[in-house]
């Protein structure tokens, strides 16, 4: 259909050791997950090494990929979980989930509750304990176990701050419909 | 899939890392799915030179991960009893030719052992003469450029001479010990032993030589004076038992004392290692 090669046509060449390929798929992966890695992790030499990991893995064992999904999906997986294990062994550096801090503009804030509506207002209410949760188990995926290692807290601990999290959403949202 | 795309001003605040947690989550969750956005925000990132981490050189990295090839068993035991990665790569490089010479040496001593099953006097002399020499040999040869085609750029390699054939040459003589020693069982009485120390000093004297000539040369003068020896020896009808006596023992540890002493004395001239041929 179009020029280029799809992901899962790389992954197939990748099968057969053809390294262009990998390469193709590095290229096209590495930048978007080391972005999104490092907004869970300050430490730049972590990032790096997780993204090291994923690939290599992804090169061990490129049939992991079951077809289901975008593997772009597949390869976040992979490379949350080898940052989580990176973590595990550095309890010196701390994964930061961080709103980076920086309060928007007042005409910004308008535009954003317009596009996202009230779950967004909701989110940045929540304590950024709080958040970090949310963002490790509802939008990474993870579970409450690797959210526990990735943010150096008791599994019980982030069951609990889940928990408050939810109610704390639903009440918000209920808030703002009545 | 969807006409939906990341818009540029969000995406630009997620790349710079200024966006609000709704924002970001809902650009990372539509990523997944959108190969358009992760272009996008690939080529923003590159573009603004916002890039987290030097994605070239953990390229590199990952492209030199997965192309080393498995280490070998026996690199990996020199691993596991504590060598350091790169020191046990270097030794283990030359286990491929090793393995060629071993089989050589094992049939020259299979030979020996078989004369010496067989005629009790004359066989045990045939294993003595043969015995000793072996060891030596091994190393003068995995020494050898011809022999080893990991040598060339082993010499080149900014690398204490010294250590470097220290270690190879233990290398060698663990691999070629246990096969002599099995082989010598089958010669009766204490033969089997009392070659060791001869083969050590051999060894010795073969490295203290190498500083001067190459180790082939030092090798093959050796096995001749030795053979010259033990023919001498044979013919005039002495019994293999004056080799055994702990008085040529001791003179063969003597030896091997001394030969070593003058290879670490000397070993500046290791470097003269490199033109053999």
């Amino acid at each position: 259909m179009e020029g280029p090669p799809g992901d899962e046509m790389l992954l197939a060449a990748v099968a057969e050791r053809d390294m262009g390929a990998f390469r193709t798929l590095y290229e096209r992966h590495a930048g978007w997950l080391a972005l999104r890695l490092a907004r869970r992790c300050n430490d730049r030499d972590l990032v790096a090494d997780a993204v090291q990991d994923t690939f290599v893995a992804v090169w061990q064992k490129p049939r992991g990929f079951r077809g289901d999904g975008d593997i772009a999906a597949w390869l976040w997986g992979i490379a949350i979980r080898r940052l989580v294990s990176r973590l595990r062994q550095r309890t010196d550096v701390a994964a930061v989930f961080a709103s980076t801090g920086t309060t928007p503009a007042a005409e910004d804030q308008v535009l954003l509750s317009v596009e996202y509506g009230d779950i967004g207002e909701a989110l940045a209410r929540l304590s950024p304990e709080m958040r970090a949760v949310i963002q490790a188990v509802v939008l990474d995926g993870l579970s409450a176990r690797e959210a526990a290692q990735l943010l150096h807290m008791p599994v019980s601990s982030v069951k609990t701050r889940l928990y408050r999290a939810k109610a704390h959403l639903r009440a918000t949202l209920a808030e703002g419909l009545s | 899939m969807t006409g939906w795309h990341v818009g540029d001003e969000t995406l630009r605040r997620y790349v710079e890392r200024t966006d609000l947690v709704a924002e970001g989550a809902a650009v990372e969750q539509h990523m997944l799915t959108c190969a358009l956005c992760r272009a996008r925000v690939n080529s923003a990132v590159t573009a603004a030179d916002l890039a987290v981490i030097d994605l070239s050189a953990v390229w590199d990295r990952t492209r030199d991960a997965v192309e080393v090839p498995r280490s070998s068993v026996f690199e990996r035991l020199l691993r596991s009893a504590g060598l350091p990665a790169h020191e046990a790569r270097l030794v283990a490089l030359a286990s491929a030719f090793r393995a060629v010479w071993l089989v050589g040496v094992a049939a020259v001593l299979a030979f020996a052992a078989l004369a010496a099953a067989i005629g009790h006097a004359r066989g045990l002399w045939y294993f003595l003469a043969a015995a000793p020499l072996a060891p030596c040999l091994v190393v003068a040869f995995s020494y050898d450029r011809r022999m080893d085609p990991a040598l060339e750029p082993e010499m080149v390699t900014p690398y204490p001479a010294l250590r470097l054939v220290l270690l190879r040459t233990i290398a060698v003589l663990a691999l070629a010990l246990p096969a002599v020693l099995l082989l010598g069982l089958v010669v009766p009485g204490e033969a089997p032993f009392a070659w060791l120390l001869p083969a050590v000093g051999f060894v010795a004297v073969v490295l203290a030589a190498s500083t001067w000539v190459s180790p082939l040369n030092a090798a093959v003068a050796v096995s001749a004076a030795w053979l010259m020896t033990v023919w001498l020896l044979a013919t005039r009808s002495a019994s293999p038992a004056a080799v055994l006596q702990a008085r040529t023992q001791v003179a063969f540890l003597v030896l091997a004392t001394a030969s070593f002493g003058i290879f670490l004395v000397r070993r500046r001239h290791l470097r003269q290692l490199r033109p053999w041929r």
